[in-house]
């Protein structure tokens, strides 16, 4: 787990109309291994997210209201004993499912046993979607503790949950 | 961290559990306690606690401490807290058995029992209440269900709190005024907190979306739902908040618990035609023995609900109010408890036991850690035994109630066994039943990882 992160704040940089990627870079060569970066920009640095994945680290954006966003870039496999976290990644850059898996109509626990048995099948880097009529809320951690991605949310109607797994790509930028 | 994983310590709070509800059968087939004892008896008040607090309120907790991260898909605040919780709830069990004992002179002891189960008692309800309200609190939106367990939770501080100051009145600890009063007229309030918000409601928001999860129902989010909801809590409140103003002001609580009554019914009307939405609004054609044990324990409720009425009309629920008691207790709430245990159980060695071998490796499903078959019998007579013990209990034949309580004995005896089976996966096919990386479950703790 990363235990601590450096605060870099390049929204007066942006505002000012300037261009702050080599201050960023500078900080993300500043940090010490198990550091993180918590970056405050007026727009989601989409570009960003690759380059910095490159590096390794994985990032996490949340939007701040105003149009400002943070991201929380973490190294990756920072720390081996910890357990791994089931987060949702941001799955927008995902290449389209090669499969898709309908678990509606099974009764629990089947679509959790049928999406595990699917990742099994799959390479590194693919993607599954299933619809589920529920949050798999006991999947989530064991899709984590196999390193695979997810990305998942209800539908508009509120009844369907459709979730997306890449696999092994769970410390990896999206 | 997203989604919910395995309470380490639930399997503990159900065993624990099990074993109260064995003794409190076997003090009932000895005849110790009501009928054979007067309602107010110190043998009485025992039994009752073995019940409440040590079968169903470590049913509840074990369960709680699994299901409100289901419910909210967010993961438990602490699993560490889990097992003082537990240690704290038996010990102060224990404790208040002897300082009930303390009561008629037959244990005599100079230590404070009653104030200390009360301390004790606090401090594990505290710590399971700290533990599932930082769960709710982290979660991002809260369903109607939890709400439920919500007013469920709030209603376990105010009979912890008012049992509290029994405990402390009774061991001579305080003697101020007005606790001395609510002592003296608040039982009923202490009663309705517990068995009608603690238990009922708790379970009522459990098994909305228990329902709905194993018979593959859609879940309840409707205006029914949460009009059952607000009359529910309003109902609580009336009940406890006015009933303990009554009390304090020179009044019996009796009007509060009249008007809260009134209240109560439509939202028990409004859950029992919930209950039968889900039941025909179920994709699933055959449903398992859970749900349908979960239905005779729903008639148990309307069946309760029903006397609390006819012999209210008859003047006679004071008198009779030991029938509506157990059948609140057993019908309802052990029936309930002990339909989805045989589930749960069954559900959660699964998931400790398969999960990192799902997909990896055949393994076998849910269903195939229970027999059905061998499990039904054991569930009709316990059935059976429960409208025997109200009938004997109504009409006034101790020996028939006591006959009763054997068969009820046999009966739990029997899914106790079933239980076991299913925690030592002795049902699953030998060749298949530990694939390469499945995890051996041990029968009282779940592991992680």
């Amino acid at each position: 787990m990363t235990s601590t992160f450096v605060d870099l704040d390049v929204r007066p940089i942006l505002r000012a109309g300037g261009e702050p990627f080599a201050e960023i870079m500078a900080a993300v060569t500043a940090l010490e291994p198990r550091q993180g970066l918590r970056l405050l920009a007026t727009f989601k640095p989409v570009p960003l997210f690759s380059v910095l994945g490159a590096k390794g680290y994985a990032h996490e954006a949340k939007e701040l209201g105003g149009g400002d966003w943070e991201i929380l870039f973490t190294p990756a496999g920072g720390d081996e004993a910890a357990a791994p976290a089931a987060v949702a990644t941001d799955a927008a850059h995902w290449p389209a499912p090669v499969q898709e898996l309908d678990n509606r109509e099974l009764d629990p626990p089947e679509p959790m046993v049928r999406i595990l048995a699917a990742t099994e099948a799959l390479s590194k880097g693919e993607v599954l979607a299933a619809l589920l009529c529920r949050e798999p809320v006991f999947l989530l951690p064991e899709l984590a503790k196999r390193g695979h991605a997810w990305s998942g949310g209800f539908e508009p109607d509120g009844k369907t949950y459709k979730i997306l797994v890449r696999i092994g790509t769970a410390n990896q930028a999206a | 961290m997203i989604g919910a994983s395995l309470s380490r310590w639930t399997m503990s709070y159900f065993a624990a559990a099990l074993l109260a509800l064995v003794a409190a059968e076997i003090m009932m087939i000895a005849g110790y306690g009501f009928p054979g004892a007067p309602v107010a008896a110190p043998e009485t008040l025992i039994l009752v606690h073995v019940v409440v607090i040590g079968w169903l309120s470590m049913l509840m907790c074990g369960a709680l401490l699994q299901f409100v991260p289901v419910l909210v898909a967010t993961p438990l605040y602490s699993n560490t807290l889990s097992l003082p919780a537990l240690v704290s709830l038996v010990a102060g069990l224990g404790a208040l058995i002897l300082g009930f004992l303390q009561l008629d002179g037959r244990v005599a002891s100079p230590l404070p029992f009653l104030p200390i189960a009360a301390v004790l008692l606090i401090a594990g309800f505290a710590l399971i209440l700290w533990n599932l309200g930082r769960t709710l609190a982290a979660a991002s939106a809260v369903a109607l269900p939890a709400r439920f367990v919500v007013v469920g939770l709030a209603s376990i501080a105010c009979t912890v709190a008012l049992g509290a100051i029994f405990a402390f009145v009774l061991g001579g600890a305080i003697g101020a005024g007005p606790l001395v009063a609510l002592t003296a007229a608040g039982l009923p309030i202490h009663v309705v907190a517990g068995l009608g918000g603690w238990l009922t409601f708790t379970a009522m928001g459990v098994s909305y979306r228990l329902l709905a999860m194993f018979m593959l129902a859609p879940e309840l989010e409707g205006a029914s739902t949460r009009i059952a909801l607000y009359l529910g809590a309003a109902a609580l409140a009336v009940a406890i908040a006015g009933g303990t103003a009554m009390v304090l002001t020179g009044h019996g609580p009796a009007p509060a618990l009249l008007a809260a009554l009134a209240l109560a019914l439509p939202a028990l009307a409004l859950y029992g035609k919930d209950a039968l939405h889900l039941y025909r609004a179920r994709r699933r054609p055959v449903i398992e023995l859970n749900s349908r044990m979960a239905a005779v324990a729903l008639l148990g409720f309307a069946a309760s609900a029903v006397l609390v009425v006819v012999l209210l009309a008859l003047g006679q629920l004071g008198e009779r109010i030991g029938a509506v008691i157990f059948l609140t207790v057993f019908g309802w709430l052990s029936g309930l408890g002990l339909a989805q245990l045989y589930k749960i159980v069954a559900f959660l060695t699964w998931l400790e036991c398969y999960g990192p071998v799902l997909g990896k490796a055949p393994t076998p499903r849910v269903q195939d850690l229970v027999v059905e078959r061998h499990a039904r019998p054991w569930f009709t007579l316990y059935f059976v035994a429960v409208g025997g013990g109200t009938v004997a209990l109504l009409a006034d034949v101790p020996i028939g109630f006591r006959l009763a309580a054997v068969v009820l004995l046999a009966a739990t005896a029997g899914i106790v066994g079933q239980l076991i089976r299913t925690r030592r996966l002795v049902e699953v096919d030998a060749a298949g039943r530990f694939p390469q990386g499945a995890r051996r479950p041990r029968l009282l703790l779940s592991c992680e990882g």
